[in-house]
């Protein structure tokens, strides 16, 4: 049985394997960014962080098996992530101007 | 137990991921750089062991170059206190994976991504961070205690702890599913055939112009019915310029680049999909407008001025304009 991280056998090589890894490892960091970055800006950034590595996972599975597919997705990833990125900034840009701060933990009282 | 690697290679790199999110201690970060490496690098050779022996189809030293530059530049972009240089650090990252994407054959992408990442989402984010003033201060110009936000992790055991979790779990799920999607390499070069042939009596004029580099005399090709097709090679009926009909056998392999092979995918199997994702940037777009527009009231003096027409003179009798309250 062969399994997605041994997938030489397919003849897609090596590099899929070392980009998938890569991948998880760049989503984690991404995701451990977004929980321990105060600077919302800085937060969104590690959002765009973790499009970054969907996109390598996408890119490596379509190279394995030779299907465009997976780059037509990552231009969708593109679209979103500069969607995401005009929609969050004028959000950032909304609430630096009512409160003249960029850290977060200046709207924790929300819950309190 | 065939995970337990993966586990203690993600434990190590949570170990040091830990370390390196102390601010205010060199010593100790540069020593938690030096583990989360270790860790990093024990995942990537327990990922290379499953994949079996090497193939030399890609240099392997160089992918691994790259994915430790694109790695340290993520976790400086999380770990940085300067904002603007996480900035700079994550344009690092993008370079490293459109390098990747180069050497996995997806050059389009690759480029896309350094102009749309690089140059346009990325400026942005510049513009949003020098637009908002660094340094908050309060009233009297002074700077606030909770200046130290960039410098200071919030909850980084928390944090790392989900990190480590999330690997985990990610490398769990990837090394368990059985791949039955996985092709053998005589199936995939005949995908790849399949596809070129495809692509290419789906571009009439490109093939045309392939055939004209062997036939410099063809006005015209058409590509008949239940045409034979072998591997790569076509049979098409090639109309030359002296009015003679000729077969010709046409070889497509290599003769559609990534570029266009996208751009055939992204209108002719995903057209739903393309116009989909132009109403989200429309959206996108409007929903920007509004959160950034800024509420100013206008009198009614200044929106017809505004609009070029001019103030509204009431033509009031002179008994009322008298009297208290009127317009004098």
């Amino acid at each position: 049985m062969t399994y997605f991280l041994a997938v030489n056998a397919s003849g897609a090589s090596h590099a899929v394997t070392i980009t998938l890894a890569m991948s998880a490892l760049l989503f984690t960091i991404g995701l451990v960014g977004f929980l321990v970055r105060r600077n919302m800006i800085l937060m969104f950034l590690c959002t765009e962080i973790m499009f970054q590595a969907a996109a390598l996972a996408f890119i490596a599975f379509g190279r394995m098996r030779m299907d465009t597919g997976g780059q037509v997705f990552v231009i969708f990833i593109l679209t979103i992530a500069a969607a995401e990125a005009a929609l969050a900034l004028g959000l950032v840009i909304l609430l630096f101007r009512r409160k003249e701060t960029l850290s977060s933990e200046a709207w924790s009282e929300l819950h309190e | 137990m065939p995970l337990l690697p993966f586990y203690i290679a993600s434990a190590v790199a949570a170990v040091g991921l830990l370390f390196i999110l102390r601010p205010n201690k060199p010593a100790l970060r540069r020593g938690g750089a030096v583990v989360a490496l270790a860790g990093t690098g024990l995942f990537l050779s327990e990922a290379l062991r499953l994949a079996g022996p090497p193939t030399a189809d890609v240099p392997i030293a160089l992918l691994i170059a790259l994915v430790v530059i694109g790695l340290f530049a993520a976790v400086r972009v999380i770990t940085h206190p300067r904002p603007v240089f996480a900035a700079l650090y994550f344009i690092v990252t993008v370079v490293a994976s459109a390098v990747i994407f180069l050497l996995l054959q997806a050059e389009f992408i690759a480029f896309a991504l350094i102009i749309v990442y690089a140059g346009a989402i990325l400026i942005t984010y510049m513009f949003v961070l020098m637009l908002a003033d660094q340094g908050p201060r309060d009233s009297i110009g002074h700077i606030d205690d909770d200046g130290d936000y960039d410098r200071v992790a919030r909850e980084p055991m928390a944090a790392v702890l989900v990190g480590f979790i999330l690997l985990g779990t990610l490398s769990a799920v990837v090394e368990r599913i059985p791949n039955t999607a996985v092709l053998a390499q005589a199936n995939l070069d005949e995908k790849v055939a399949r596809q070129q042939v495809d692509a290419l009596m789906m571009m009439p004029k490109h093939l045309l112009n392939v055939v004209k580099r062997t036939d410099a005399a063809a006005v015209s090709v058409t590509v008949p019915p239940n045409t034979a097709i072998q591997g790569s090679i076509v049979q098409t009926q090639v109309t030359r310029a002296d009015g003679t009909v000729v077969n010709m056998a046409v070889d497509t392999a290599g003769k559609i680049d990534n570029t266009q092979m996208v751009g055939l995918d992204l209108v002719a199997r995903y057209p739903a999909s393309l116009e989909l994702a132009g109403i989200i940037l429309l959206m996108a777009m409007f929903g920007a407008v509004v959160l950034a527009r800024r509420q100013i009231e206008f009198g009614e003096d200044e929106v017809r001025d505004a609009a070029g027409l001019g103030r509204i003179v009431l033509d009031v009798p002179d008994h009322e304009r008298a009297a208290p309250g009127g317009r004098s």
